[in-house]
């Protein structure tokens, strides 16, 4: 297994655990290793598009489906509360984490809430809709505005 | 990446920011994309889809075209 991928696992294992995205400082103690070589990592998985990373390239933003930021795409697992990058990520923390859960969001345009409940096996029957603005080329231009 | 409630509030959130609507989801499709997309994320192997994999994920459950082309030009 290469250094980057423990790196990952290690970031992943962190969110799903703690929900809150691990510092670089705590990843290289967990793993062992120097700062630089984690913060080498972190770049090459950002350049990968597997991360997401703040201005400081070292705060881990995102690692999709979840987001090291609170935003109005909440996911609760097994008494834990996540979030979720987008609405597309919000079904994607039950669908990575291979348990039921249940999404709580929003309608963007009435504010109506949504609470949707999804079984390891998909959501419950649903009309609601999902929407993006951008196209598949451009999302990673502005990954946040996505 | 937002939900709505309907596609008719999907077209007034649009047009209140002078913007041009993309297509819809389903929930269901939005489940077939999240599952193909995330069920290995937290495993050893799990990898981003190359472009023509991400296309080939897409037309499985019907989106197609342009918008869903990862390699696209605008």
């Amino acid at each position: 297994m290469t250094f980057e991928t423990q790196v990952k696992l290690a970031i992943y294992r962190a969110f799903a655990e703690n929900v809150r995205a691990p510092a670089a400082e705590s990843l290289a103690a967990g793993l062992g290793a120097s700062l630089e070589d984690v913060l080498a990592a972190l770049a090459k998985l950002r350049a990968d598009r597997v991360l997401f990373l703040e201005a400081d390239a070292r705060t881990i933003r995102m690692a999709p489906p979840f987001s090291g930021v609170p935003t109005q795409h909440r996911v609760r697992v097994g008494g834990i509360e996540y979030f979720a990058n987008c609405a597309w990520d919000a079904l994607g923390i039950p669908a990575a984490l291979h348990r039921a859960g249940i999404v709580l969001s929003r309608c963007e345009q009435s504010g109506e809430p949504l609470t949707l409940a999804v079984s390891e096996n998909g959501p419950e029957p649903c009309s609601w809709v999902f929407h993006s603005l951008v196209r598949a080329s451009r999302w990673w231009d502005d990954l946040v505005f996505t | 990446m937002l939900f709505f409630r309907s596609e008719e509030l999907v077209t007034e959130w649009c047009a209140a920011r002078g913007m041009t609507p993309g297509p819809c989801v389903s929930i269901d499709q939005l489940w077939a994309l999240s599952t193909t997309w995330y069920a290995t994320r937290l495993t050893p192997e799990a990898k981003r889809p190359s472009p023509a994999e991400m296309r080939g994920i897409f037309a499985s459950i019907g989106l197609t075209g342009p918008f869903w082309d990862p390699e696209a030009r605008p």
